[in-house]
């Protein structure tokens, strides 16, 4: 049996926001690829799903994109983040450490 | 922040298809499979590799559509589809719905969009809301201004934005003279500054100003229907009219829309306040005791009515010699409904709207009960929805597209029924109104239309999804308990019906026995083949000399007419436009309040060609000359009220509030009681002959052999052949007078009859669908009974009883409702109490009858079901 975690609801959009934080501007393809090879293997994630999400995101002004050639010379979008992107994953990131550390403690505690 | 963004760009992502997703999955899907091409695998392989890491396209797809575009239209686009589809398919249920709804919005509207023109719109001067009418108050009375107090007021007063002063009734049929014809126009005088203070303009030419209240200024001002009317239209500033003797020039023409500063009445000809003297017999321009005028401000921005009255009030206590601590200023909206309004007297249009509303609830329970009907017989449909996952609200929300669909048919009918409605109610009514289109009328059905789909839509919709699943799949549709929610739902929903059915059939009955009392009650004269020539007054010195001179031999002229039985001529007689009130008074018995007096001058012949009985003593002869001691006749109220049970001919009687033996008059005798109009008040009547008094003649009354219309014209020929100089008015049988002024009271009595009688089918039908639905759920229940041997009316009896408590608790509510809110017809109601018991008893028994008829027919069938039939039912 597979031992791979699905992707916990809702933290999509926070893995997108970090990656092209750290890689922009990306296709949706390279943004796909980066989060497995940083997951090693152990996130089961449905590549396509991420457009919605870059879609979702987009309408919210955190990211921007445009046309770009690919490095295979095919016609792909580009996806940069942007300041108010940059704000919001900052924010993010602050609530997801709490909040694992919340369920961390909880956890340890039930122990 | 980000809230509009999102919704602006999934404004944007409505129109415009999925390339872009497309292309991006086109891409993305290549660089995938050449990245396991490069690790080894087949090119097809890795394409198939590809798709499976990559994940369903379409469910990408379609919740890429979702996130960009906005769901909530989607799934009305789709559900609207799906509600035509229905609707299509039952096209008599479509076509009963939006009927129904098109009657009930359509008379909600059209009532409304009077009201709107009534109410926001009256007047055609500059702000109309700033106008307010003001009245001298005092010991319960209102008094008109007099002109000198009027003039020191508005000379002096600073607290209003002006002040003006119009009266109309002097002259509302003054005599216009052209070469060789005479006719009547509807003048008013109005002071100088009358235009300025409305903020209205003439057309062409110039309007009053203040210089035309200082010397006798011989100008006019016309309308612009007169001016069509008189002159087609030709060039008339400078042409000049003879008004009442008095020559005046035009000046100025007032542009189409304008009819004055009253709803009311549309003058032809504004003449300035100067010229008072000139064409009417007394000067009362310096007469301070002589109230006429009707005096009418504009409120300044910002100061409010109350304290523009208490500002008027203190300059009027003010005034040197004129003023009274006894009066007050009070101040009315212009606007004349507005101003009944205030005056909480019932008006028609307001009882028309309590009644069209009532029409409209009964019309959504109507269509509520459709809604339901449909609902259950689609049960099934709805059970395998929900099984199959969709939500309730998902449900709920299809259920109300197709009751917004319905809703939305129904308007449009409507729209059009509104837009006639209105229309002929304005004609009905007289009123002078032009019914623009505004957006209050559209936005008003809308929003009926809204409230009438939350009405009818939600209820059985919510009903109709809260039920166990599993009997509905089952598709034994009759297996639900009689206390589901829909069930209760529907038995509430004819409660409602038949309570406001009640309240309808009462006000129709109610105001149908008002319009037949008033048509049928004793007028104390024959009406038939009786024509009035209405003879209007020129007023002016010399008026009453020329009236006595040309009475006689008008009466004899009428009288040698072919055709002609009898001449009966007036002063104040029978529907006439003047009524001469006044006191009397015995030795023993002083005016009273409560008199309502009216004086009547006849000539010889009027007793007779009316038709009124002598009930004790002589009437007129020719003997009563001006010389011989003053007689009167009495009509029978005002012989009772004065002298009792005892004899009143030949007793004496005065005409000051206290008995003056000096102008005393003996009683001649008595005749029968007459009305001159429906709603005559004056119930004490005193006849004078016109040699013992001093009033111009106003009509003639015409006893003829056959239909009294046809010979209106002969007798304009002859008059005019007479005397040219005579001026003759509107000429009519009295049947068709005393018609005309019970327009209104047909007009109310044809809705609520018609509304009445709406509710009544609507209601019929309600039932009926109830009945018919419980037979449908009970059949195989009725089956066992009819096996084991129950006869058949008791099974009918058996469904009957269902309606049983139904009927009379609705009953009770609509009677208590009745009750309550019937005494708002009051003054509309003429010899019927608003409470009458024999009207409310006889609605409760047709509603009942009809409802138990309406339950009978289903209740029949079913008991004449075969019962293995029924059994083997599902």
């Amino acid at each position: 049996m597979d031992n791979r975690a699905e992707v916990p609801y809702g933290t999509l959009d926070l893995m997108v926001l970090k990656t092209l934080d750290t890689l922009s501007p990306s296709h949706g393809y390279g943004i796909a690829r980066r989060i497995e090879q940083v997951a090693q293997g152990s996130l089961e994630l449905n590549q396509g799903t991420i457009y919605p999400a870059l879609l979702r995101l987009e309408q919210r002004g955190w990211i921007s994109s445009k046309w770009g050639v690919s490095e295979n010379n095919r016609r792909a979008r580009f996806y940069s983040i942007t300041a108010s992107g940059r704000r919001q994953l900052t924010a993010e990131a602050e609530n997801w450490s709490r909040t694992v550390a919340i369920v961390n403690r909880l956890l340890e505690g039930e122990s | 922040m980000t809230g509009p963004r999102v919704l602006f760009s999934r404004l944007r992502g409505l129109f415009g298809g999925t390339q872009r997703l497309d292309e991006e999955i086109a891409g993305h899907l290549e660089m995938l499979a050449s990245e396991y091409e490069r690790a080894g695998l087949p090119p097809h392989e890795a394409r198939l590799r590809a798709r499976r890491e990559f994940g369903g396209v379409a469910q990408i797809r379609e919740a890429y559509r979702d996130q960009r575009g906005l769901p909530f239209f989607d799934t009305l686009s789709q559900d609207l589809r799906y509600a035509f589809r229905q609707l299509r398919r039952t096209p008599g249920f479509a076509a009963a719905a939006v009927f129904t709804l098109a009657l009930g919005v359509g008379a909600n509207a059209a009532i409304y969009q009077v009201l709107d023109a009534v109410v926001f719109r009256t007047l055609p001067v500059r702000q109309p809301e700033q106008l307010v009418i003001a009245n001298l108050t005092g010991n319960g009375k209102s008094v008109p201004f007099s002109y000198p107090v009027y003039r020191e007021m508005a000379a002096r007063q600073q607290v209003a934005d002006g002040m003006f002063a119009a009266s109309n009734a002097p002259l509302r049929q003054a005599i216009l003279r052209t070469q060789g014809s005479v006719e009547t126009v509807n003048a008013e005088l109005v002071s100088g500054n009358y235009f300025d203070v409305l903020g209205v303009c003439a057309r062409r030419g110039r309007c009053f100003t203040d210089a035309d209240d200082r010397a006798a200024a011989p100008v006019a001002v016309i309308s612009h229907a007169f001016w069509q009317r008189h002159f087609s239209g030709a060039p008339a500033l400078g042409a000049t009219l003879d008004i009442n003797r008095a020559p005046v020039t035009i000046i100025g023409i007032m542009p189409a829309g304008f009819f004055g500063e009253s709803a009311g009445s549309a003058p032809d000809v504004w003449l300035p306040m100067s010229m008072q003297p000139r064409v009417l017999p007394t000067d009362w321009l310096d007469a301070p005791y002589y109230s006429w005028l009707e005096v009418t401000a504009r409120l300044k921005p910002g100061v409010t009515s109350n304290q523009t009255s208490s500002a008027l009030t203190a300059l009027y206590r003010q005034l040197p010699d004129l003023g009274s601590p006894d009066f007050h200023v009070e101040l009315q909206p212009a606007n004349q409904v507005l101003a009944e309004l205030n005056a909480k007297t019932a008006h028609p249009l307001f009882i028309l709207i309590g009644i069209t509303a009532a029409v409209l609830l009964i019309t959504c329970c109507n269509v509520a009960n459709l809604l339901l009907g449909r609902a259950t017989a689609r049960t099934h449909e709805i059970g395998i929805r929900l099984a199959l996952g969709a939500g309730r609200g998902r449900i709920i929300r299809h259920l109300l597209t197709e009751s917004g669909l319905l809703c939305a048919l129904g308007t449009v009918a409507a729209g059009a029924l509104a837009s006639w409605g209105s229309r002929a109610l304005v004609k009905v009514e007289g009123w002078q109104l032009t019914l623009h289109p505004s957006w209050r009328v559209p936005g008003f059905i809308a929003a009926i239309a809204v409230l009438a789909t939350l009405l009818f839509g939600l209820a059985p919709a919510l009903a109709a999804t809260r039920f166990d699943l599993l009997p509905a799949l089952r598709s034994n549709r009759r297996s639900l308990g009689g206390g589901s929610p829909r069930q209760v739902f529907g038995k509430l929903l004819i409660v409602i019906q038949i309570a406001a059915s009640l309240l309808l059939l009462t006000g129709a009955a109610l105001l149908g026995r008002t319009l037949w009392n008033l048509q049928h009650q004793d007028f104390g004269f024959t009406r038939d083949n009786l024509l009035r020539v209405d003879l209007p007054v020129e007023f002016g010195p010399g008026m009453v000399a020329r009236s006595n001179a040309q009475r006689p031999r008008l009466q004899e002229r009428l009288q040698s007419l072919p055709g002609v039985r009898s001449v009966a001529i007036s002063s104040c007689g029978p529907l006439s436009t003047w009524q001469r009130t006044g006191w009397v008074s015995t030795p023993e018995r002083p005016f009273q309040k409560t008199d309502y007096v009216r004086y009547t001058y006849v000539a010889p012949g009027y007793f007779e060609t009316l038709g009124i009985r002598t009930l004790a003593g002589r009437t007129f002869h020719p003997g009563d000359r001006a010389e011989t001691p003053p007689v009167i006749v009495l009509s029978e109220t005002a012989a009772r009220t004065l002298f009792g049970r005892t004899n009143p001919v030949g007793r004496l009687v005065s005409f000051a509030k206290t008995f003056r033996a000096k102008d005393a008059a003996q009683v001649a005798g008595v005749v029968h009681d007459v009305r001159y109009s429906p709603r005559d008040p004056y119930a004490l009547q005193i006849y004078f002959p016109f040699t013992q008094s001093t009033s111009p003649m106003t009509e003639a009354v015409i006893r003829t052999a056959q239909n009294p219309s046809a010979l209106a014209n002969t007798v304009r020929a002859a008059v005019h052949d007479m005397d040219s100089t005579l001026a003759v008015g509107d000429i009519a049988s009295v049947q068709a007078q005393i018609d005309s002024g019970l327009v209104r009271e047909r007009m109310l009595a044809l809705l609520t009859a018609c509304f009445g009688l709406l509710a009544l089918v609507l209601t019929t039908v309600g039932v009926y669908g109830v009945i018919a639905y419980s037979v449908e759920r009970r059949t195989q229940e009725i089956g066992i009974h009819l096996a084991l041997g129950a006869r058949r009316p008791q099974v009918a009896a058996m469904l009957l009883r269902e309606l049983g408590v139904l009927v009379p608790v609705s009953l009770g509510i609509g009677l208590a409702a009745t009750l309550a809110v019937s005494r708002l017809l009051g003054t509309l109601l003429y010899g019927v109490a608003p409470r009458d018991l024999t009207t409310l008893a006889l609605s409760a028994c047709l509603l009942a009858a009809v409802a138990l008829i309406a339950a009978w027919l289903p209740a029949r069938r079913a008991s004449h079901l075969d019962p293995m039939n029924a059994l083997r039912q599902e």
